[in-house]
């Protein structure tokens, strides 16, 4: 090797191996562009530059299309501020965001669901903005939502909409039963009357079901909405209950067990639902498998509309061998003589922090932010395209010069829904809803999708939740009746 | 003698040269390596004495162990990870072999089409595969495997949602995929073997069975050994599949070690915990990979 050969290469690897020392660097570029320009802001003057990061999931069809013009207009609105946002995908939201957070470094904000909340709270990652934000801020926001996203007495961020997760049926179907689902949508209806209804749902064609009275993805993960959108509903609207003992334990939880093991021994629901995900029951409801779907979320029936044009318009696209749907939404069964108490999901944009404590300044921009993003017109456009109903004065105003394909009465029965939403619980201490969490993922969800599967009895699924229950709480903390 | 001492010196001056340059490359790996490897490894091992917070961890000794120790779940995941390598390590060495060997009397272009043909799952993502597999897995009736079943009059199978299907259903989906490198890994060792062995055994009168015995196994062992171990090492790391098949239900049916850990630090926070069951798993690995080459290695000339 020449000498100078020998120097350039060793010069190359040299400058490869400070690059990867520089890049892995823990405080300088891990450190949030906004976090960073916080801390230097507070000198400054009142209008010192700052930047404030956000990752941002596809929250509706077109949200993430219009980034560039959210990021202009709030620039245009505080001039010596930029919003830079991070897209991310849904599956990779998550994960992305704990990893950003465990680093140390997560954005200022980031979108995600309001129980949530709690999971950051015991490790200080997330910001409270309480003494930021300016009162017309708090004014414009409806109470009911507003409080999700508050956890004891911090405000971590502003809720984007409240929407409830309930079950949904296709109306030439339920009136071919006989159900009379306009009142139901208003007056609700018990189990036993779900239950004679889902059974009248089903057609069969010799042994085989052709259709199902009820399909509910309960797949994984989502057996977790499943169960947790019908315990709301057997008097248990939330895991601890005023007392702050745990509700898991009650003996409604059993009956709701029992009821939920019915509907697939009636075979009003398949023998094969614990593996049915969200994608193929929604292809069985588009299929005319399933006369009612879950869980059923207002948007649906944009989505059984936009099929329907395709079948109309011969349209490649279509979902193979669906026919033309109308999307009823309808209230969950109220289960062992409770009151029905619809699951109201109240997702936002929650704030966070650095490792570094930010400025009030920085902390203030935040704040500015996360209420742009939750309230005026990118509210408006939001609600609008998931068909939930706006939880601004400003976005309900926006919302006016936005023409709605959302029909009246599904329109009046989320709002009949809302009114019965279970209240936001930011009484429960974090360190008991972590707890709850794990319960719920290392032993209910697993032991559901045993019961699902016909591979464990109600009682005994009780009494493992009981045992895991009392262990996690002790017997003073669980409720015993 | 003077100039005997001169050469020495210059080469002395030449080694040392060469040496200083040596380690300006290896500098590049090196430092790779550190950030990569050994820092996560060490800060693994101090995270798995903390109670981990981003904004402070604190000391808590051994607790992180105990609790690993503690945890059914934790003994239930292991379980599941060795009969998920039982089931599959041993079954993909024999299919790689088989391959391999119906691979080698082909033509050139032929075995590079084969080779090609097996490797490409390697090169798939692996999150387009799963997807494939939940559709063959459809539990309904119109499922792929269920209409196979069909056919010969067996009822529909709950695969990924029974517990007495969903292991056997990662089983089957490892048996059918991703044993490209193994089968080129075999098919490189087959062409190392010397021709004059077979000629001899020929001349002898030796049957095919009696090669494949006496000539080819012996001369594959060390092949055989290194992708035991690789295999072993890989299986008892297994997590995708799980994870995006079944999410390791029903009723942790299918939850891994590697599947736990990811839990543990993930939904729950607990990196603690988490670098505690990785250091255990690590342990596990490093304990099976030493039996292995000292029952297995005795006899085999790298």
């Amino acid at each position: 090797m020449t000498k100078r050969s020998r120097l350039t290469a060793s010069v190359l690897a040299l400058t490869v191996a400070a690059g990867v020392l520089g890049a892995c660097g823990s405080n300088n570029g891990n450190e949030p562009a906004g976090n960073a320009a916080g801390n230097t802001g507070g000198e400054g003057a009142a209008a010192a530059k700052d930047t404030i990061t956000a990752l941002l999931p596809p929250v509706s069809a077109n949200f993430q299309a219009n980034f560039k013009q959210m990021e202009t207009e709030f620039n245009k609105q505080y001039p010596n501020l930029t919003l830079k946002i991070e897209p991310a995908s849904w599956e990779d939201m998550t994960q992305k965001l704990d990893t950003q957070v465990n680093a140390g470094s997560p954005p200022d904000i980031a979108f995600m669901g309001s129980e949530g909340i709690a999971k950051y709270v015991p490790m200080g990652m997330v910001m409270d903005i309480k003494d930021v934000v300016t009162p017309e801020m708090i004014a414009d926001f409806d109470e009911g939502p507003l409080k999700y996203m508050y956890n004891g007495e911090g405000l971590f961020g502003f809720p984007a909409y409240m929407e409830v997760h309930a079950i949904g049926g296709n109306k030439p179907f339920l009136e071919e039963a006989g159900i009379d689902w306009k009142k139901i949508q208003q007056s609700g209806w018990t189990f036993d009357e779900f239950r004679e209804a889902i059974k009248k749902g089903v057609v069969k064609e010799g042994d085989t079901t052709k259709r199902y009275g009820f399909v509910f993805a309960t797949a994984g993960v989502t057996s977790k909405d499943y169960l947790g959108i019908l315990v709301k509903n057997a008097g248990m609207p939330a895991a601890f209950d005023k007392d702050l003992k745990y509700a898991y334990t009650s003996k409604n939880y059993l009956t709701l067990l029992t009821n939920i093991r019915q509907m697939i021994d009636d075979g009003s629901m398949p023998k094969e639902l614990s593996s049915i995900d969200a994608g193929k029951r929604w292809n069985m409801f588009l299929t005319g498998q399933t006369m009612i779907t879950g869980k059923g979320m207002a948007v649906f029936e944009n989505s059984s509309r936009l099929n329907n044009e395709k079948l109309d318009a011969n349209d490649g696209s279509a979902v193979k061998d669906s026919i033309k749907t109308d999307y009823v939404v309808l209230p969950v069964p109220s289960f062992a003589g409770q009151p029905a108490v619809a699951n109201a999901i109240v997702d936002g944009y929650v704030t966070f922090r650095g490792k570094k404590e930010p400025t009030a300044e920085h902390k203030a921009n935040v704040a500015k932010a996360a209420y742009f993003l939750a309230s005026g017109q990118v509210a408006a456009t939001t609600n609008s395209e998931l068909f939930s109903a706006p939880i601004t004065k400003s976005s309900r105003e926006a919302m006016k010069s936005i023409e709605s394909k959302q029909s009246d009465y599904n329109k009046a029965a989320v709002e009949h829904l809302l009114s019965t939403a279970a209240p936001a619980r930011p009484d429960i201490p974090a360190e008991l809803a972590a707890k709850a969490i794990k319960l719920e993922t290392e032993v209910i969800v697993p032991k559901l999708q045993s019961l699902l599967a016909g591979e464990t009895t109600p009682e005994k699924m009780y009494e493992d939740v009981k045992k895991a229950a009392i262990d996690t709480f002790g017997a003073d903390g669980v409720v015993q009746d | 003698m003077a100039r005997e001492a001169s050469t020495i010196k210059t080469r002395n001056r030449l080694n040392r040269g060469d040496g200083g340059w040596a380690y300006a490359f290896i500098a590049v790996a090196l430092v790779v390596y550190a950030m990569f490897t050994a820092y996560p490894v060490i800060s693994a091992f101090i995270i798995s004495f903390q109670n981990y917070q981003p904004l402070g961890s604190t000391y808590v000794g051994f607790e992180n162990y105990e609790n690993v120790f503690k945890s059914a779940l934790f003994w239930k995941a292991m379980g599941n990870t060795v009969i998920y390598t039982l089931l599959t390590v041993p079954v993909a060495l024999l299919l790689s072999f088989g391959v391999a060997i119906l691979i080698m009397p082909l033509r050139k272009w032929m075995q590079t089409s084969f080779k090609a043909i097996y490797y490409l799952p390697a090169v798939a993502s692996g999150v387009a595969l799963s997807v494939v597999w939940l559709w063959i897995f459809d539990p309904m009736q119109g499922g792929i495997l269920n209409q196979l079943l069909g056919a010969f009059g067996i009822p529909s199978q709950n695969w990924l949602g029974s517990s007495s299907t969903s292991m056997f259903s990662l089983v089957l989906m490892s048996w059918l995929s991703s044993h490209g490198t193994s089968i080129i890994i075999y098919v490189a060792a087959l062409l190392g073997i010397d021709n004059s062995y077979y000629e001899a055994a020929d001349i002898d009168g030796a049957s095919f069975l009696q090669k494949m015995w006496h000539i080819v196994i012996p001369c594959l062992k060390p092949t055989t050994l290194f992708l035991l171990v690789t295999g072993v090492i890989g299986s008892f790391q297994v997590f995708q599949n799980a994870y995006l098949m079944t999410g390791g239900g029903p009723d942790h049916s299918t939850t891994m070690v590697g599947l736990l850990i990811f839990d543990t630090a993930f939904k729950y926070f607990e990196f603690g915990d988490a670098a505690a069951q990785s250091l255990v798993l690590a342990l596990v690995i490093a304990i099976m990979a030493f039996v292995q080459f000292k029952f297995l290695g005795k006899d085999v000339e790298y």
